[in-house]
């Protein structure tokens, strides 16, 4: 730390009193790293009796030192590494979500502009949102009867709702004051969208994008398991197959920590837009 | 100017969601001319934001038409721009972007170059140039709205719509905005309209201000021209002769408006009960020494007596409340000015004639004229001498105060100046004010006296600000001073009640002129709900029988009488003596037709009822009337007196076509 001139002619007192945010903010930092280590210590301690079916952190750690170390192995059919199984799930969220998010928002747009469409329809994707994604699953492989393309629907139409549903609430939350002023000034349609209604409504967008990427991540993992191929879902399938219980936990780290890096990043992407402060 | 805005019988209805309808405006209509400021106010709710989106376009009326410079409004657009109550920016745009929204969509013929410029100049005009390419986010209240009046300006509207504007600000920030705005208006000759609940605000922007009544239904209940010149400042306005009474206008109008709502709230239908149509009666009177016979009638239980058992006595704050309540039929009865029946009948309020009847005189006596300090100093004691005073100080302007154009005090302090040669309208300037701001104002020199009821002399001179110069025993000894007046289709719908309110009065007018309760009824009328005054300024019949220990001669105070050979009963001759004062002054025209006018004013027939019923004699001679100048009033040659007096308006006569009463429906 840098003593300044101002910091010299500071009691010891206002130094502590100066210096107590910052043990605040550690404290913050620890917190969190102390529970997961409680966390760990118990899940170890559960694990320790000789009759425990699932594998300890430790004896995770060490089953699975060659998938963790090796994340980019390249091996035949799905014996892939982690990364390139990730990835390819995530590039299945990837095709299905920006679907989503493209109908989706155009949808939303067009029915939250209109009162009648929005009461004839919301009740219908009311319904529908509440479907879990892998019950769309078998009716999506009846229709497409190809498991690639059958995944990547079941991403999209799980994806879909919540971001038609928050854009069209977007849409009709436009401040009346904004419209009066559109008004008024008598803006042209175009200019009137990009000017007035999609600023406005993009917070609400991104809300139900952030739903939306969620639910997507949460519903690959599942169809995968059904499907096969590479990917995480699948290679949990595969272990749980094989009796690997200790890469099933490992590959549930990284499904946790790949939805969560998914969510801040579409957060990060929404704030950079749509600034929320007015 | 032309008419340039025309709003036409506007209606407003909403439907509610529970189903059936809310009338928010009704019948409103309004002309704006070119480079005119127009404010409306109003209570919260009165419609008066409703009618601006009218104007706007944002909002359609239901029925009616508005046409600007004669094209009909049918939706919005740039000519009518609006400067929103919340600023209405958008927060993903620059002060900058904000402005160039507007100045891009209206001058589509102009080069980018050109449209820039504009720009960049209105951001100049509201002093904003350093935070041009900020965000709304970042600004104040006061700059955002700045903000929101540039975009406004950059267009030139042919109309400029503000919606209570200064609203949110702090006051110092609005202090400053609306000196910019009124810069800035005078500077473009922009046509204004501003939605506002600030009379100062009001006062200090605009040329006329239009007072919306409550909703619902609400209308135009007052326009009133504000006449200060142009360019102004705030200083200059304030300190306008005329600022106050502007002010207190506008102020009774709000006031009144909200008394409205009370009222109504309050009303319920009539309930009648032992034989009587209506006992739950409002009775309206002014808090004054006269109101003695009222309040004794309530506390000492005659109306309860006579089977009233709901009387609510409404203080009213000044005559023109009483008026306005007697006309709205939002009292039932009043104490009134005795002239005040009258003046209803022949049209005075508004100019429609409203049939008022009494029959009962309830209080004679009791008031007085107050000069202001200094014509004690001047040694000013008579009428000679104020009309030597006001020839030396011809060119100043030298204003009494009188309560109401209706009232004895206005009668007789036109009568006591003429005697002394002093013309009421040419020499000197008349104001109406309320009784209770009597003192204030001369206190602080804006009038030069007035004469009024008791209490307001004797405190005058008690707290050294005036002194008594003359009283009704130097004008007309024993003259009418207060009446029961109600309106002549209620005396016809409640005949008993009418005749039960008489007797109850009748009974507290003998209790009030008894010496020996002269104690009691002093304690009641200084009640704070009442008077709320120092006893020792309520003089009734007894002790201290000088006005004042100021002045040359100490006068001798004109006590209120109560009861009395006489007192009591409605006199077709006084009601006669007035209207030939009221018709010596233009107030009224003198009717060809007097002697229908004075029977239906003045009943006698209910009082004789009444007398008979409590077992009273009456007392019928009719004396002439001497006043204490010696002129004689003859009151079978009306005409004859007038035409004799020297000092007097333009006399006008002409048929007064009354309402036809309803008995005779």
């Amino acid at each position: 730390m840098t003593t300044t001139l101002e910091g010299r002619r500071q009691s010891p007192v206002q130094q502590l009193v100066a210096a107590l945010p910052d043990a605040k903010s550690l404290q913050k930092l620890a917190a969190p790293v102390v529970a997961i280590g409680v966390f760990l210590l118990l899940w170890q301690l559960l694990t320790l009796s000789p009759d425990a079916t699932l594998p300890g952190p430790a004896k995770v750690v060490s089953e699975t030192w060659g998938l963790i170390v090796d994340p980019f192995f390249r091996g035949s059919g799905t014996n892939q590494g982690l990364f390139w199984q990730i990835a390819a799930s995530l590039q299945r969220v990837a095709l299905g979500f920006s679907l989503a998010a493209a109908v989706g928002i155009v949808v939303g747009i067009l029915i939250g502009a209109n009162a009648l469409i929005y009461s004839a329809l919301d009740p219908l994707f009311q319904v529908l949102r509440t479907i879990p994604p892998l019950a769309w699953l078998p009716i999506s492989l009846a229709a497409i009867q190809q498991s690639e393309p059958a995944a990547i629907f079941v991403i999209f139409i799980t994806a879909i709702w919540p971001v038609i549903i928050n854009t069209a609430v977007g849409v009709q939350q436009i401040p009346q004051d904004y419209n009066n002023v559109a008004r008024v000034l008598q803006l042209s349609r175009p200019k009137y969208f990009f000017k007035v209604l999609l600023p406005a409504a993009l917070p609400y967008i991104f809300t139900g994008l952030k739903i939306g990427i969620g639910l997507s991540w949460l519903a690959i993992v599942a169809a995968e398991m059904l499907i096969g191929g590479v990917g995480i879902g699948f290679f949990i399938w595969d272990a749980y197959n094989s009796a690997k219980v200790s890469e099933i936990v490992l590959a549930l780290v990284y499904v946790g920590l790949v939805g969560l890096l998914l969510d801040k990043l579409v957060g990060f992407i929404g704030r950079l837009v749509a600034p929320t402060e007015r | 100017m032309s008419v340039f805005l025309e709003v036409e019988q506007i209606d407003k209805v909403f439907s509610l969601p529970g189903g059936g309808n809310y009338i928010a405006l009704k019948g409103v209509e309004l002309t704006v001319r070119q480079g005119e400021f127009v404010s409306l106010i109003g209570h919260s709710g009165c419609g008066k934001s409703t009618l601006l989106n009218i104007v706007a376009g944002l909002d359609r009326p239901s029925t009616g038409r508005v046409a600007l410079a004669g094209r009909p409004v049918l939706g919005p657009g740039p000519d009518r721009m609006v400067v929103f109550q919340n600023y209405s920016l958008l927060p993903w745009l620059t002060v900058r972007e904000n402005i160039a929204l507007a100045v891009d969509e209206v001058y589509t013929d102009k080069s980018k170059k050109e449209r820039e410029e504009i720009v960049r100049s209105h951001i100049q005009l509201v002093g904003l140039t350093p935070a041009a390419d900020k965000k709304p986010a970042q600004l104040s209240g006061g700059m955002k709205q700045r903000v929101a009046i540039a975009r406004a300006l950059s267009i030139r509207p042919e109309l400029l719509l503000l919606d209570e504007p200064f609203g949110a600000l702090d006051a110092l920030t609005r202090g400053n905005l609306q000196e910019q705005l009124m810069r800035i208006c005078e500077e473009t000759g922009a046509t204004c309209m501003m939605v506002t609940h600030d009379v100062d605000e009001a006062l200090l922007l605009s040329d006329r201000i239009v007072m919306l009544t409550n909703g619902p239904q609400s209308r135009i209940g007052q326009i009133l021209e504000v006449p200060f010149e142009r360019p102004r400042t705030r200083l200059e306005v304030v300190n306008h002769p005329n600022y106050y009474s502007l002010r207190s206008e506008m102020l009774y109008f709000l006031g009144q408006q909200k008394r409205i709502k009370q009222l109504r709230s309050r009303q319920k239908g009539p309930i009648a009960r032992h034989g009587l149509e209506k006992v739950n009666l409002e009775v309206g009177y002014l808090p004054l020494t006269a109101c003695a016979p009222l309040v004794v009638a309530k506390e000492k239980g005659f109306f309860n007596r006579h089977g009233l058992e709901e009387v609510t006595l409404v203080r009213e704050p000044s005559w023109r409340a009483v008026v306005d309540g007697v006309a709205g039929g939002y009292i039932d009865a009043a104490q009134m000015p005795a002239g005040m029946p009258l003046w209803f009948t022949l049209g005075g309020h508004e100019d429609k004639p409203l049939p008022v009847v009494t029959s009962l005189t309830l209080s004679r006596n009791g008031n007085a004229v107050t000069l202001g300090k200094k014509f004690l100093d001047l040694g000013v004691f008579s009428q000679a001498d104020l009309k030597a005073y006001l020839q030396r100080t011809a060119r100043d302007r030298h204003t009494f105060g009188l309560v109401h154009p209706a009232s004895m005090h206005n009668l007789l302090l036109r009568h006591w100046l003429a005697t002394g040669g002093i013309h009421p309208d040419r020499d000197v300037d008349l104001t109406t004010l309320p009784p209770a701001q009597m003192i204030a104002n001369l206190k602080v020199g804006n009038i030069d006296g007035f004469c009024i009821g008791e209490p307001w002399n004797i405190r005058a001179a008690a707290e050294g600000i005036g002194f008594t110069v003359a009283t009704d025993l130097e004008i007309w000894p024993g003259h009418p001073g207060k009446v029961l007046g109600v309106r002549e289709d209620w005396a016809q719908t409640y005949p008993n009640t009418h005749l039960a309110l008489i007797k109850a009065l009748i009974q507290a007018c003998l209790y009030c002129a008894e010496e020996a309760n002269a104690e009691e009824i002093r304690g009641l009328l200084c009640r704070d709900e009442y008077l709320g005054a120092d006893p020792a300024y309520v003089q009734l019949g007894e002790g201290e029988s000088n006005t004042c220990a100021l002045g040359k001669d100490r006068l001798q105070y004109a006590h209120h009488l109560f009861a009395g050979a006489g007192v009591n009963r409605p006199s077709r001759t006084e009601q006669l003596w007035i209207l030939t004062q009221m018709a010596r002054w233009g107030d009224v025209p003198f009717p060809r037709n007097w002697v229908e006018v004075i029977e239906r004013v003045c009943r006698v027939q209910a009082f004789s009822t009444a007398s008979r019923e409590l077992g009273l004699e009456v007392d019928y001679r009719r004396g002439p009337i001497r006043l204490a100048d010696g002129t004689p009033f003859d009151a079978d040659d009306p005409l004859g007196y007038l035409k004799a007096l020297e000092i007097k308006s333009d006399v006008y006569i002409a048929e007064v076509p009354l309402p036809a009463s309803l008995a005779a429906r």
